[in-house]
């Protein structure tokens, strides 16, 4: 019955206003400067989408201050095929890297082939060409493949641009939501609302699910959320509580906390055959699990020494390896997508920022400057991470990137918002 | 010198206890949940709460979860009206600071300490209901140490 008590919105897209939007705050000192030419049009095919396309690839390229733009009115020139392409009018304003491209029609419905090549200024050379066929309706989506493209070429890291975030808001005391949006904070929308906490939202490797706690009956549960049909459902572990889930490299299980009347201990929870495998066995706070890329270890918090500080479990050995040292607030780890690193929360005489340590030193850097910061994500390709932090009595979402250190905000409309989830990379 | 002896032996006693706990806790956990499911949520906090004219919040340091003289002494004059009433509720909650899924586990240790307190003082578990918020639930939104020192508390209801 109870359940009846709470809303369930499932999936009501709100595209009028997003709640996030990226601000940058600092950009790099030395940012590689980038044209983004208006692709040009064959003639029959709607002027307007030539400049769209060039402006969307140049939005998101933007969107975590990693580049800056050579502005359209100051080009002195517009060319869409190679021919027309000298590089003396790019060296000339300081450009690194321009791109062109051409939209040419495929057929009568709507479908489209567009072209694009990517020149390197300095060294005078093209360095990517490729051509996409796409609908009309979808220039976004075909400009995101094309920002993936150029931005693995330049940077040699994997494009995110058609990654999602799922996120908590607590627009007032009583409403709580679990939303999913692009990355930067467009198509959101509202997975559940309850007049009760939500917290801990993971994305399923496939993109297709996402696990989170929720405490509308009263307690914390896990819930899973199928993201096409909407279909939620609980996982009836034992205990008092269950918390923290994070799925498997492979997808086949949760790792989990359960508390058995007051002692939270990890747990490998399998999905098809709903066996509880325990992991840790310690009266101390065991909780706050996460996989090494190989899956292969299990990271998590444990204040068995007096103080949260990070470990590691091998799932199938049991062996553990206390990660951190220095400091008495070391939480919520994560590990890089190489492996070799991680990242996690690191109180430092009262001040809660986020932190990354090779796997190998003891080394901590810290990497923000704000004093309540929690719940960093990272990027599928390893180079951003965002985080939770506050300003004021809001929320908000803090984001830097690790190779140029710039920094950007997601600054949230109404309330707070928390708990950024970073999905994987479409395969 | 004897504190660095004493330390161990009370890590190994409380872990003795919290064996016997959880042993206890397996067999009946699934009854309790039960319980614990058909008196939680919105139409549980709409029952009739026994009133007590007493404080009904013990507090506590950052990262800590023991009863200092004070909760103790609050808790024991709690025990008449718990004689008399049907539920005992515990619920556990942190301030903001560090992480949110580690202070969901701190909350439901100090309402922990307050149940064992109880327990020990002759209450019969059965009674008592005990759940964290962790620091989703804070009484007060602002970061400063009076805010923090108010939110790091476990709330006591009788029904």
């Amino acid at each position: 019955m109870i359940k009846f008590f709470f809303l369930v919105v499932f999936l009501v897209s709100n595209n009028i206003f997003s709640i996030l939007e990226i601000e940058i705050l600092k950009g790099s000192d030395n940012l590689s400067k980038v044209a983004f030419v208006p692709f040009g049009v064959e003639d029959g095919i709607e002027e307007s989408y030539g400049g769209q396309i060039s402006k969307f690839i140049e939005g998101n390229m933007l969107l975590f201050g990693e580049f800056e733009n050579l502005d359209e009115s100051e080009m002195l020139s517009y060319p869409s095929s190679e021919s027309d392409f000298y590089y003396r009018d790019w060296k000339i304003q300081g450009v690194d890297y321009s791109l062109i491209g051409k939209v040419n029609s495929v057929n009568s419905l709507g479908n489209l082939n567009i072209s694009y090549s990517l020149f390197n200024i300095n060294r005078r050379i093209k360095i990517l060409e490729g051509e996409i066929i796409g609908s009309e309706n979808n220039l976004e989506g075909i400009s995101k493949i094309i920002s993936n493209r150029i931005y693995e070429q330049i940077t040699g890291l994997k494009g995110i641009f058609d990654t999602k975030l799922a996120y908590v808001v607590n627009s007032d005391p009583e409403t709580y939501q679990i939303c999913i949006s692009n990355i930067d904070g467009k198509n959101e929308q509202i997975l559940f609302t309850s007049k009760a906490p939500i917290m801990s939202p993971d994305w399923s490797p496939d993109r297709k699910k996402i696990a989170y706690v929720s405490f509308e009956n009263g307690l914390a549960e896990i819930f899973i959320q199928d993201l096409i049909s909407g279909q939620r459902d609980s996982i009836q572990a034992l205990g008092m509580t269950n918390s923290a889930p994070v799925w498997s490299p492979d997808g086949k299980s949760l790792a989990l906390v359960v508390s058995f009347s007051g002692n939270p201990d990890i747990f490998l929870y399998s999905l098809n055959n709903k066996k509880l495998t325990r992991l840790t066995n310690h009266y101390g706070i065991d909780t706050e699990p996460s996989w090494s890329p190989d899956s292969k270890k299990i990271i998590f918090t444990s204040d068995r020494t007096g103080s949260p500080q990070l470990y590691e479990i091998n799932t199938k050995s049991k062996r553990k390896k206390r990660l951190t040292r220095d400091g008495n607030y070391n939480a919520r780890g994560r590990y890089f997508p190489d492996g070799k690193s991680i990242f996690f929360v690191h109180g430092n005489d009262g001040n809660f920022q986020i932190a990354t340590k090779k796997l190998s030193s003891r080394y901590i850097e810290t990497l923000t400057s704000t004093s309540l910061d929690e719940s960093p994500a990272i990027s599928p390709n390893g180079n951003i991470i965002i985080y939770a932090t506050k300003d004021g009595t809001n929320g908000y979402l803090g984001g830097i990137t690790l190779d140029g250190k710039s920094r950007f905000s997601l600054p949230v409309k109404n309330g707070s918002v928390r708990e950024p989830a970073w999905s994987p990379l479409l395969n | 010198m004897r504190r660095l002896f004493m330390e161990p032996i009370g890590i190994f006693i409380l872990a003795m206890i919290c064996q016997v706990y959880s042993c206890a806790a397996n067999v009946s956990d699934s009854v309790e949940r039960m319980q614990y499911a058909s008196v939680a949520g919105e139409e549980y906090l709409q029952e009739e709460k026994l009133d007590t004219n007493l404080g009904d919040k013990v507090f506590f340091e950052f990262d800590k979860s023991s009863l200092d003289a004070e909760d103790k002494n609050l808790l024991e004059q709690y025990l008449p009206f718990i004689k008399k009433a049907k539920i005992v509720r515990l619920e556990g909650h942190c301030d903001e600071r560090g992480t949110r899924e580690y202070n969901l586990a701190l909350g439901e240790r100090r309402a922990l300490e307050v149940r064992d307190f109880l327990i020990v003082k002759g209450v019969s578990g059965k009674k008592i209901r005990v759940v964290s918020f962790g620091e989703e639930k804070p009484l007060k939104s602002a970061s400063n140490e009076n805010a923090w020192a108010e939110n790091r508390r476990v709330e006591i209801s009788l029904y």
